[in-house]
C-alpha cells in the first residue's frame, strides 16, 4: 500500500469511527442516565402508577393506557401539563398539579420508562361496531373531510413520530379526547378540524376499534 | 355497699356521657392537601371526605406527596435533611348547622311539663377546625385537626394521625407499602370510610339525644388515647394494620400533683396496659369498580376508676371490651355517576368484672352488636344523598342501661334495660363546590334504648327522637 492509499485508509477509519461514534451518542441522546431512570422507575409505579397501572397499563377507563407510548409524545404531554396548556377537564385536575414540579430529565425518564413498557388491550366484544371503527380509521370519512386516522397515527395505530399510539387505549379515554378536540377544550387544530366532523356514534366506532388492537 | 353500688353508677353514667361527647367528630377533607398535591379535590375524593383508590394511597403513603416547591437542606453526600414545602399545609373547616328534634325535651327547670326546652339549635359554628395536614419531611406527613365545638365552647385536640411510610418496588413491578402511625382514635388511621373514625354519617348533630349505647371502637376512645400502629400494604391491595392504645386522657391531672398525669384513681375508663387494634383488608379494583372487604378489632380492658372528689384505684378488676368487626365498601366512579355502598357490622363481648361487682352493670357479661348499611349516590359529584340504616342490638341490662329514677326526666333511660337502637339516616346534599356542602339529614328511630313507645319510662317514644339536621359545612 503506497503511502498515499495509506493515509486515505487512515482518514477514512478515523471519518468512520468518528460517524459511528456520533450515530451511537444521537441515538442514545434521549436516554436517560441510571439514576433519572431509577428515580422515573420509582415515580412511575409508586405514584403514577396508583392511576396509569404500574407498567402503564391502567384499569380504570378514565386515566389513559400509556405502555408503549411514544417517548416524544409522553414528553410532550407532560410539558403541555406543567406548563397548564393542554385543557381537557382531567388534565386540569389531575395532572397540571402532577406535571408541575417535574424537570426536564424526569419527563423525559417517564417517558422512557413508558415506551418500553408492553402494551396491554382490552378485548371488545361488538365485531359490528369494531368493523366500523376499523373502516373510519383506514378509510376516514371522505364525504365528510374526515381523513383517514391511520395516515398520522399509523396502520397499527402504534403512532409514528409524535403522533400518539392509540390501539388498545381505553374507548373512554378516547371518546373524552374526541370530544375534548371538538369543543377546543384541548386545543389541537389538527384533531379539532378531524373531531369537529364526527358525530357520536362514528367517535364510538373508532374508540372500540382501536381499543381492541395489539 | 350502697355508696359503692351509687359511686358505680355515676361513674357508669360518666362513661356514658363521655361516650357521648367523644363520639366521632366530623371526618374531612382537607384542601392543604390539594395545594399540595396540585390536584383536585376529585382526585382523593369522591365527594369530601369519602376516598377514591388514589386518596387511600396518599394516605398509605404518610400524606407525603407534593408537587410544591420545596426548602431543602442537604448534606455533603446529598442525603435530604430536610424538604419544607413553601406553602404551609394548613387548612380551615367550618359547620355551621340548625337541629329541629320531632319533640321537644322537657325542660329540667320543670320536668313535668313536656317539651319545654326549645326546640331548634343554632349552631353557629358547630365546629371550626385548623389542620395541619400534609408533608412533614420526606417520609413523614400529619393529619392533626384543633377543633372548636360548641358543645364544649372549648378548643381541644381533634382527630390526629402522625405517619412515617414509604414504597419499596418489588420485582415484577409489585409494590409494597409500609408505615407507622402515632395517632389518636382507633380507625382514624383506616384508608376505608366504611370503618367508624371516618364512616358514615360524616357529619352529625350535637344537638340531639344519643342512644345509651355503643361499642367501644365506635368512638368511645376518641381523642383520649394515643396508639402506635405499623402497617403493610401490598400492592395498593392487602392492607394490614397491627396497634396497640393507650389511655391519653385530655384534661386529666394527678390529684396529688396537679400535673398532667401520671392518671390516678379519679380518672374513669382508665386503659389497663395496651389494648391491641389489629386490621385485615383487600381491595380489588377493575375498570370503574372498587371492592373492599375487610376484618378489624380492638381488645380493651378498662378500670372504671371513679371522679375528682370520688377515686376509686386504679388496680384490681377491669372490665374488659372484645370488638370483633366486618366491614365492605363497593364504589362506582365515573365522571356522570358515583355510587357508593358500604357497611360495618362491630360485634363487642363485654366481661364486665369491675362494673358487676360495684353494681354498675346486673349482668357479668353482656354483648353488643352494632350495624350499619348504607348507600351514597351523587350526580357529578355535585347533587346527592345517602340513606343509611344502623341498629345497634344487646343484652338487656338494667343497672348498665338504667331506667328513670323518681321525678327524672327520662329521655336518656332506658325501661326496659335493653340498649337496642334502630332507625334510618336520609340526607341530601348540594355541593356547589367541590370543597362546599349544604346537607339536609332526617335521622328517623324505630326503636331508642330498647323501646318504640315510653323507651325511658317517662312517656317519651322513640320516633320522639327524630331530628331534621340542616348543615353549611366548607374548608379552604
Amino acid at each position: 500500500m503506497s503511502a498515499r492509499a495509506e493515509l486515505r485508509h487512515l482518514l477514512a477509519l478515523i471519518a468512520g469511527t468518528f460517524t459511528c461514534v456520533a450515530l451511537a451518542g444521537s441515538a442514545y441522546a434521549d436516554e436517560p442516565d441510571a439514576a433519572a431512570a431509577a428515580h422515573a422507575r420509582q415515580l412511575a409505579v409508586a405514584v403514577c402508577g396508583t392511576c396509569h397501572g404500574v407498567q402503564g397499563n391502567s384499569q380504570q377507563p378514565k386515566f389513559p393506557r400509556l405502555a408503549g407510548q411514544g417517548a416524544s409524545y409522553l414528553g410532550a404531554q407532560l410539558r403541555n401539563f406543567r406548563a397548564q396548556t393542554r385543557g381537557d377537564p382531567d388534565a386540569i385536575s389531575y395532572m397540571w398539579g402532577m406535571a408541575s414540579a417535574l424537570n426536564d430529565e424526569t419527563i423525559d425518564a417517564l417517558a422512557q420508562y413508558y415506551t418500553h413498557q408492553s402494551a396491554g388491550r382490552v378485548p371488545v366484544r361488538d365485531a359490528a361496531l369494531v368493523a366500523s371503527g376499523r373502516s373510519i380509521y383506514e378509510k376516514g370519512l371522505p364525504d365528510k373531510g374526515v381523513p383517514p386516522c391511520a395516515g398520522c397515527h399509523g396502520s397499527d395505530a402504534h403512532g409514528v413520530a409524535d403522533f400518539p399510539r392509540l390501539a388498545g387505549q381505553h374507548s373512554q379515554y378516547i371518546l373524552k379526547q374526541l370530544a375534548s378536540f371538538q369543543s377546543n377544550m384541548r386545543n389541537v387544530a389538527a384533531m379539532h378540524g378531524v373531531a369537529v366532523n364526527l358525530r357520536t356514534p362514528e367517535m364510538e366506532a373508532v374508540a372500540a376499534y382501536l381499543q381492541g388492537l395489539p | 355497699m350502697q355508696t359503692r353500688s351509687l359511686l358505680y353508677r355515676i361513674v357508669a353514667a360518666a362513661t356514658l356521657a363521655a361516650a357521648v361527647l367523644c363520639a366521632p367528630r366530623a371526618a374531612l377533607a382537607v384542601p392543604s392537601f390539594a395545594r399540595q398535591t396540585g390536584m383536585a379535590c376529585e382526585a382523593c375524593h369522591t365527594v369530601f371526605p369519602e376516598l377514591t383508590h388514589f386518596g387511600r394511597v396518599f394516605k398509605a403513603n404518610g400524606y407525603v406527596l407534593d408537587n410544591v416547591k420545596q426548602v431543602q437542606d442537604v448534606n455533603s453526600k446529598r442525603d435530604q435533611l430536610l424538604e419544607l414545602a413553601q406553602i404551609p399545609a394548613l387548612s380551615i373547616m367550618v359547620q355551621a348547622s340548625y337541629t329541629q328534634l320531632k319533640k321537644p325535651l322537657p325542660d329540667l327547670a320543670n320536668v313535668s311539663i313536656p317539651g319545654e326546652a326549645q326546640n331548634g339549635t343554632a349552631a353557629f359554628p358547630q365546629q371550626l377546625s385548623l389542620f395541619y395536614a400534609g408533608k412533614i419531611a420526606p417520609h413523614l406527613g400529619a393529619f392533626v385537626q384543633i377543633t372548636y365545638g360548641n358543645d364544649s365552647g372549648t378548643i381541644g385536640i381533634d382527630n390526629t394521625d402522625l405517619r412515617f411510610a414509604d414504597t419499596k418496588l418489588l420485582p415484577d413491578a409489585q409494590t409494597l407499602t409500609y408505615g407507622l402511625s402515632l395517632n389518636n382514635n382507633p380507625t382514624v388511621t383506616d384508608l376505608w370510610n366504611s370503618t367508624p373514625a371516618f364512616g358514615y354519617p360524616y357529619a352529625a348533630s350535637n344537638a340531639v339525644v344519643s342512644p345509651l349505647a355503643g361499642t367501644q371502637i365506635d368512638g368511645a376512645l376518641a381523642q383520649n388515647v394515643a396508639g402506635l400502629s405499623a402497617y403493610l400494604y401490598w400492592n395498593e391491595s392487602l392492607y394490614a394494620e397491627l396497634g396497640g392504645y393507650r389511655s391519653a386522657q385530655q384534661g386529666a391531672a394527678n390529684q396529688l400533683t396537679g400535673a398532667a398525669g401520671p392518671l390516678d384513681g379519679s380518672a374513669s375508663n382508665v386503659i389497663s396496659g395496651v389494648s391491641p387494634y389489629w386490621r385485615v383488608a383487600y381491595e380489588r379494583n377493575w375498570g370503574r369498580h372498587s371492592l373492599e372487604v375487610g376484618a378489624y378489632g380492638l381488645d380493651v380492658k378498662l378500670f372504671p376508676g371513679g371522679s375528682p372528689g370520688a377515686t376509686v384505684p386504679l388496680s384490681g378488676p377491669v372490665n374488659r371490651f372484645r370488638d370483633v368487626a366486618e366491614d365492605f365498601q363497593y364504589q362506582y366512579v365515573a365522571d356522570e355517576h358515583l355510587f357508593t355502598f358500604a357497611g360495618t357490622r362491630i360485634h363487642e363481648s363485654m366481661d364486665l368484672g369491675a362494673s358487676f361487682a360495684g353494681g354498675a352493670s346486673a349482668n357479668p357479661s353482656d354483648d353488643l352488636t352494632t350495624t350499619r348499611l348504607w348507600a351514597t349516590y351523587y350526580y357529578r359529584r355535585q347533587v346527592g344523598g345517602t340513606l343509611q340504616y344502623f341498629s345497634t342490638t344487646g343484652s338487656t341490662d338494667t343497672a348498665l342501661y338504667p331506667g328513670p329514677t323518681p321525678g327524672s326526666a327520662g329521655v336518656v333511660t332506658s325501661a326496659s334495660g335493653s340498649p337496642d337502637t334502630r332507625g334510618w339516616v336520609a340526607e341530601v346534599n348540594y355541593l356547589p363546590w367541590l370543597n362546599t356542602k349544604i346537607s339536609a339529614q332526617y335521622t328517623r328511630y324505630t326503636k331508642f334504648n330498647g323501646g318504640s313507645s315510653n323507651y325511658d319510662g317517662v312517656g317519651r317514644s322513640a320516633g320522639d327522637n327524630s331530628a331534621w339536621y340542616l348543615l353549611l359545612w366548607f374548608a379552604y
